[in-house]
């Protein structure tokens, strides 16, 4: 084996290896954080304050329902104090600490999560990926593709097919751009372009691999939240990632680039 | 066909209005420009640098004993520069109330374009060179790239040019 090959494979092995021990961003770890540990003692040490025996359980404390209370429950229960509007601020100070985890809604269930279904496997620079069939859009031979300027490096360029103009994604470029330098983009021989569903946009791959019927259980979904919306899962017996295209779609649709949760 | 369909038919053929475009080579892409603003195209010859001018001027040539200044069209299209050859030209045109040159690698043909065969550039990216694309157009099978001569520079570029 030739070095710059064993090295291209230790890399996707460290890259595979960070995609699977990538923790999602769970709600619930916000009040077993540091932070939350440090917002519930604050909240705690702010209802001592309040003058009323007020029974309640600290993991309540961080819920929505505490920021919900209706005005006249706290006005008719609590003896009015000088720290009740100071504990309405810091209330609603701890609603924008939960707002700043907007982007990471969890999204309607796919068709593909429900009973078998089948992939198609793809290679770029060494890596495999994963398209669910019944979302992929077509498969094209690559062809001119013409650049134009003031995109994102990623972009390579449009490509004509017939009357379809097709937003071709340099996908070795857009999943690891901190992999990509020189030598592997001189070392990249993109031949097909797999369509994203209806969308305009298409991945550029330098071979077809398979397409395999899978089970829900050889996948590790990653259903909660994370910082890569692109990626539905972890096939687990080829460890490779399988793509959320429709997340994929509108990350390109917004021109991001696959760093911006980092 | 029913006249009322006849009608409709004149109406939309009315409204999709066709443009010439002049067609011209950077890289290996086809860029194209509304032939009305091209006031003539010009062999290459020798551009006279410009002390201390900005990085997207080339330099100055004289045109039957008028100034035109020539824009650095491959660095303003983020290109690498590239030898001049026997098919370099110097487009000249007139935007925004001035008027200047373009170093082009080459030109190629004038073309007709019905407005309805003309769409929107794909949008995504932010930079500024991005605003030159006016939309793009399927010719026999080639992609043409039209630009808005009048983003080609900022206001205070076009302000700036003014100075020479």
């Amino acid at each position: 084996m030739s070095k710059p090959l064993a090295a291209s494979k230790k890399v996707m092995k460290n890259y595979l290896s960070e995609l699977l021990t990538d923790e999602p961003i769970v709600i619930e770890q916000i009040a077993d954080s540091p932070k939350g540990i440090k917002d519930k003692s604050r909240v705690e040490a702010l209802l001592k304050n309040v003058n009323a025996d007020l029974d309640v359980a600290p993991h309540e404390i961080t819920t929505h329902k505490s920021l919900v209370l209706p005005p006249h429950f706290i006005k008719e229960e609590f003896a009015p104090s000088e720290n009740s509007g100071q504990l309405k601020q810091q209330s609603e100070a701890m609603l924008t600490t939960q707002k700043s985890h907007g982007n990471n809604l969890i999204s309607p269930p796919k068709s593909y999560r429900q009973g078998d279904f089948q992939a198609l496997f793809f290679n770029v620079a060494g890596l495999t990926l994963a398209v669910p069939l019944i979302e992929l859009g077509g498969i094209h031979n690559v062809d001119k593709i013409t650049s134009l300027m003031g995109k994102p490096n990623w972009f390579k360029g449009v490509m004509l097919h017939r009357s379809e103009k097709i937003n071709v994604v340099d996908t070795a470029l857009w999943v690891m751009p901190e992999k990509y330098d020189e030598t592997l983009k001189n070392s990249l021989n993109y031949q097909y372009i797999i369509m994203l569903n209806n969308s305009p946009w298409g991945l550029m791959a330098e071979n077809l691999v398979d397409t395999v019927v899978l089970k829900q259980d050889e996948v590790k979904w990653l259903d909660s939240p994370s910082k890569r919306p692109w990626l539905a899962g972890l096939v687990k017996d080829k460890m490779c990632a399988l793509l959320d295209i429709e997340a994929l779609i509108a990350l390109l649709n917004e021109g991001s680039g696959i760093n911006q949760f980092d | 066909m029913s006249d009322e369909r006849r009608s409709t038919s004149n109406k939309a053929d009315a409204n999709d209005e066709v443009l010439q475009w002049v067609t011209f080579k950077l890289e290996n892409e086809v860029y194209g420009i509304n032939v009305m603003q091209v006031q003539e195209v010009l062999r290459y010859s020798e551009i006279a640098p410009v002390p201390g001018a900005p990085l997207y001027v080339l330099g100055i040539i004289n045109l039957r004993g008028n100034v035109v200044t020539v824009i650095d069209t491959r660095s303003r299209f983020g290109l690498e520069p590239c030898d001049v050859t026997d098919n370099t030209r110097v487009v000249v045109i007139e935007s925004e109330k001035q008027v200047i040159g373009i170093l082009v690698d080459s030109v190629a043909e004038v073309v007709y374009l019905k407005a309805s065969e003309i769409d929107d550039a794909p949008n995504v990216g932010n930079e500024e060179s991005a605003q030159f694309i006016q939309g793009v157009s399927n010719r026999e099978g080639e992609l043409l790239i039209l630009v808005d001569l009048d983003k080609l520079l900022s206001d205070d570029e076009w302000d700036e040019l003014k100075q020479f």
